[in-house]
């Protein structure tokens, strides 16, 4: 038995870049101790298009980046608000949209709540993690980069995560399973046994969000499975890297031998960038200034 | 901030005493000290003998074999060898054991959503078996003896809800069975993970390691929708693991909150995933028996050098 529905990606196809190894490889999260320069890394051909050496800071603050995304996309739609102040940085950069969610159903109330948690979680362990070196919050939108991303789908010209509940779980839904695989691609990459744990906590976190966001949306069905299976083929084909659809029978999102695809940076940001695009891209989408960080535009 | 304490509230009150005060002194400890804490109990598992990635794998694999076991038999009423053509003998032509189990053991599905995701699960064990022993090649250990009734028993006992407990026998059994196994296999995996040489097997560890956090949190998200009396004996068996693990803090059940967060992911005050040594793992799918001589899921322990 196999999966049916796997959606090859636009660029890069997984077995390409593992082949590839070290160089695309490298330029993948990881996470790791502040300050700590001993686990550098050398850029390869794609990534910050600076060619200089990516320390575990750097990769650090591009996963920070995200987590920025992640925590203020759930707190806004649970609590109307987004991070304190105290855990963004010095000169942060503004969050367009977002508002509280008007929750009809308790119990998907209470999985909002749960993710925000984690993710605000996974904010404050970065930024203590990095200390000084942490960046802070780049300028953030959800409001033209969803409209943007549902009409590149083919969803409708507007879309507004906010509006009600089943828009949420679709709202979650473009960011999860883009986490794990972030994540997944810079795990085999770090040579500190530490930073290894940490990014495997963090995504095993990010994984069971994933399966749960999966799940609801399976349930739901109808219009809101169709919409994340366009948002599916745009992670795609916006960013390369593999999908697996959902539905009642595919909740997993793996391979043949039923493992986790995983990305690299540049794939990641031409998702957040919501910009297919080849070529060098630093700025777009969820991010209109791009990320804070070395780690902020594609090579190609 | 509000938000952070609210899950916490589930677990007992020395657990969130005891995670509040280790998270406060790794974080003004700094790095060095979140490694120390990241690691430390991975690494003492290990630190008394030279274990191999071959090692590690064949650990993973009798882990895979008693899922693939269970989901096949949930699903299909058969073993794997029967229902999906799965060797179990050994790469090196080693016979594979037995399966302990009740007669006709397939659940009587009435929901077709859970029946699908079964089916899904199935495969991905499946999978993971045939892919660790096609990497293992003549190396690939032979399943062990596994034993899917008297260990479900043994386990209801030790937690408090009966003297039997049959996993087979209803939808909510069968979730309530299932998560028994899925949250131990991502935190296996995860301190597996950091023991791995091979940076090709160390990517596929930790791709495994996320598709047994996307089957956790999508049976643990269903267990929640099964209603109180679930999630309240999920929380017996999740309290049950910590202790046999020996933290008797690092796990959590299905519920809520008193403040309204939902606890589907099973990880602690930093938001991370657990990862326990192979020497708790064993722990648990012995149901505290010996190391060496197995119990309760490996009546006769697992296969190969760790055991």
């Amino acid at each position: 038995m196999s999966r049916q529905k796997d959606l090859p990606g636009r660029s890069v196809s997984r077995r390409n870049f593992l082949v590839g190894a070290g160089g695309v490889a490298a330029m993948t999260i990881a996470a790791g101790c502040g300050g700590s320069s001993s686990h550098s890394t050398t850029g390869g051909g794609t990534g910050t298009g600076t060619g200089s050496s990516i320390t575990d800071a750097d990769i650090l603050n591009f996963a920070l980046n995200l987590e920025y995304l992640e925590a203020e996309f759930y707190l806004r739609a649970v609590t109307g608000s987004g991070l304190q102040s105290s855990d963004v940085g010095s000169s942060a950069g503004t969050v367009t949209g977002g508002m509280q969610v008007a929750f009809k159903t308790p119990a998907i109330q209470q999985y909002a709540t749960e993710i925000a948690s984690d993710e605000q979680l996974h904010v404050q362990f970065l930024r203590k993690a990095l200390a000084s070196a942490a960046v802070s919050r780049p300028a953030i939108d959800f409001t033209d980069a969803f409209n943007a991303a549902a009409s590149a789908a083919g969803i409708g010209s507007s879309f507004n995560p906010f509006a009600d509940e089943d828009s949420f779980l679709l709202g979650a839904f473009v960011f999860e399973d883009v986490g794990v695989t972030a994540y997944h691609g810079a795990a085999s990459l770090l040579t500190d046994k530490t930073n290894l744990a940490a990014a495997a906590g963090i995504l095993g976190t990010e994984a069971y969000h994933a399966g749960e966001i999966r799940t609801l949306i399976a349930q739901l069905g109808g219009a809101s499975l169709t919409a994340a299976n366009q948002i599916s083929n745009l992670r795609a084909s916006a960013g390369g890297g593999n999908e697996t659809m959902v539905s009642s029978t595919s909740i997993v999102a793996a391979d043949s031998n039923s493992i986790s695809y995983d990305r690299t940076t540049d794939q990641v940001l031409h998702i957040v960038y919501l910009s297919p695009s080849a070529g060098v891209v630093s700025k777009g989408g969820f991010f209109p200034n791009g990320l804070n960080g070395k780690i902020t535009a594609t090579a190609s | 901030m509000v938000l952070i304490e609210e899950k916490e509230q589930l677990r007992s009150a020395e657990d969130v005493a005891e995670k509040r005060s280790t998270r406060r002194s790794a974080l003004l400890m700094g790095g060095t000290a979140l490694a120390g804490l990241a690691l430390g109990r991975a690494k003492s598992a290990f630190a008394q003998s030279t274990v191999t990635d071959t090692d590690i794998l064949n650990f993973a694999l009798n882990l895979e074999f008693l899922e693939a076991q269970y989901y096949t038999l949930a699903t299909t009423g058969k073993t794997i060898d029967v229902a999906a053509g799965i060797s179990i003998k050994g790469g090196d032509g080693s016979a594979g054991g037995t399966v302990t189990v009740k007669s006709n053991p397939a659940v009587p599905f009435t929901t077709q959503f859970l029946q699908d995701f079964a089916t899904e699960v199935a495969m991905d064990e499946q999978n993971h078996v045939k892919f660790l022993q096609q990497a293992l090649a003549a190396s690939a250990v032979a399943q062990p003896n596994l034993d899917l009734m008297n260990s479900f028993n043994a386990l209801a006992q030790a937690a408090g809800l009966g003297s039997t407990f049959d996993p087979f026998a209803s939808e909510t059994n069968f979730l309530l069975g299932a998560f028994i196994f899925e949250d131990v296999g991502v935190t296996a995996y995860q301190g597996a993970a950091g023991l791995i040489s091979s940076k090709t097997y160390l990517d596929k560890a930790v791709g495994i390691h996320n598709v047994e956090a996307y089957h956790a949190a999508s049976i643990r998200t269903r267990i929640f929708q099964a209603g109180a009396t679930a999630q309240q004996i999920s929380q017996a068996i999740a309290t049950t693991r910590a202790k046999l693990d020996g933290t008797n803090t690092d796990d959590m059940g299905v519920g809520v909150s008193s403040a309204g967060a939902a606890t589907i992911v099973d990880n602690d005050s930093n938001a991370m995933t657990y990862a326990r040594t192979t020497t708790q793992v064993l722990s648990i799918v012995y149901g505290g028996g010996a190391a060496g001589k197995g119990g309760a899921f490996f009546p006769n322990a697992l296969n190969g050098n760790i055991k």
